[in-house]
């Protein structure tokens, strides 16, 4: 049985700090991922984003000039982006509540926050590859469904799930 | 395409992901271990990252404190931010303590709006110094009583500094 195919992916990792970039890029070759590129700033990874076309994004959140959580209300707002379903992992120095809701409210799909570890690295992957959320599009939000956690004990009416449907 | 209801749509985007990297969720065995050795390889370079993102936090202080202005500023909390993330990895956790506690009051102080020179000095530099010695002491080990109790003191007082600043 042949496992996830990672040596097909496309990764683009944007941090502005070099050690951290290789550190992810260490632990990308070794699943197995060939083809990434590397972005030292988020202006960097827009203004390439289309040549990119990356299959997912691993975003550093704080960057001088485009932070990354400008950069991901781009990808999933801006008319220009290639790909606003693109799935987006935040790698963050950050840890508060607030700050975890701050980036959800932007559409990122995975906040795994530092120190890195192979394992939490991984899970994110998995988490993207194997079980994509919906999305939602409203006034004030588009991007993955917020709602992570399907309650075992709910016992109300599933009211949205006769809209969920595909997008072709 | 998705229904519309209230304002709001709700849709399932294709899963090309899944399509092109096959799998059906399983995962190789040995990923794991594959990656984590080579995390291990790259501990060998984890000295030598360590120490230049201690000087880049020593140059950020040394920029801010000839020329206190919003850029030098950010500078110097990303270069905090930036150490707070990366030295537990490095094996320096303490490290990563004090620069928390370093990015925390920069981001605080920068939130209320205190006006930079208002920005206490010792206080970020206490925070660089203490860094720089427990590097230089290499000390790694998280319970090591003199440099537990200075990454307390130094918290504090930023707890203190940002609560004068009312927050």
């Amino acid at each position: 049985m042949n496992g996830i195919r990672f040596d097909k992916l496309r990764v683009l990792i944007v941090d502005d700090n070099p050690h951290m970039r290789r550190l992810v890029v260490a632990i990308m070759q070794a699943f197995g991922v060939h083809d990434y590129f590397e972005s030292h700033n988020a202006e960097h990874a827009w203004s390439h984003l289309r040549e990119t076309n990356p299959d997912i994004i691993i975003l550093d959140w704080q960057m001088p000039g485009m932070t990354g959580i400008e950069f991901a209300r781009l990808v999933r707002t801006s008319p220009r982006a290639p790909n606003c379903f693109v799935p987006i992992i935040m790698l963050t120095g950050h840890t508060h509540i607030e700050q975890v809701r701050q980036a959800r409210d932007v559409g990122i799909n995975e906040f795994l926050a530092k120190p890195v570890s192979v394992k939490a690295i991984l899970s994110r992957l998995i988490n993207v590859i194997e079980h994509p959320r919906p999305f939602i599009r409203c006034a004030t939000y588009f991007g993955p469904c917020r709602r992570r956690k399907a309650v075992a004990a709910y016992k109300g009416m599933d009211r949205r799930c006769s809209e969920l449907t595909s997008v072709d | 395409m998705a229904k519309d209801n209230k304002n709001v749509q709700i849709f399932m985007p294709p899963n090309n992901l899944r399509a092109k990297l096959g799998g059906g969720g399983y995962i190789d065995s040995d990923i794991v271990s594959r990656a984590e050795m080579a995390m291990a390889e790259l501990q060998t370079e984890f000295p030598d990252w360590l120490a230049e993102d201690i000087q880049a936090l020593n140059t950020a202080q040394a920029a801010f404190s000839a020329g206190r202005n919003t850029d030098t500023a950010g500078v110097l909390f990303r270069a905090a931010h930036d150490l707070r993330g990366q030295a537990t990895t490095f094996g320096f956790p303490l490290i990563a303590r004090i620069a928390a506690s370093l990015a925390k009051l920069m981001e605080g102080l920068a939130k209320v709006e205190v006006a930079l020179k208002d920005v206490p000095l010792p206080l970020i530099g206490a925070h660089i110094d203490a860094i720089l010695v427990i590097h230089r002491q290499n000390i790694r080990d998280i319970s090591n009583l003199t440099a537990l109790t200075l990454t307390e003191e130094l918290e504090g007082r930023v707890l203190k500094t940002l609560a004068r600043a009312g927050l």
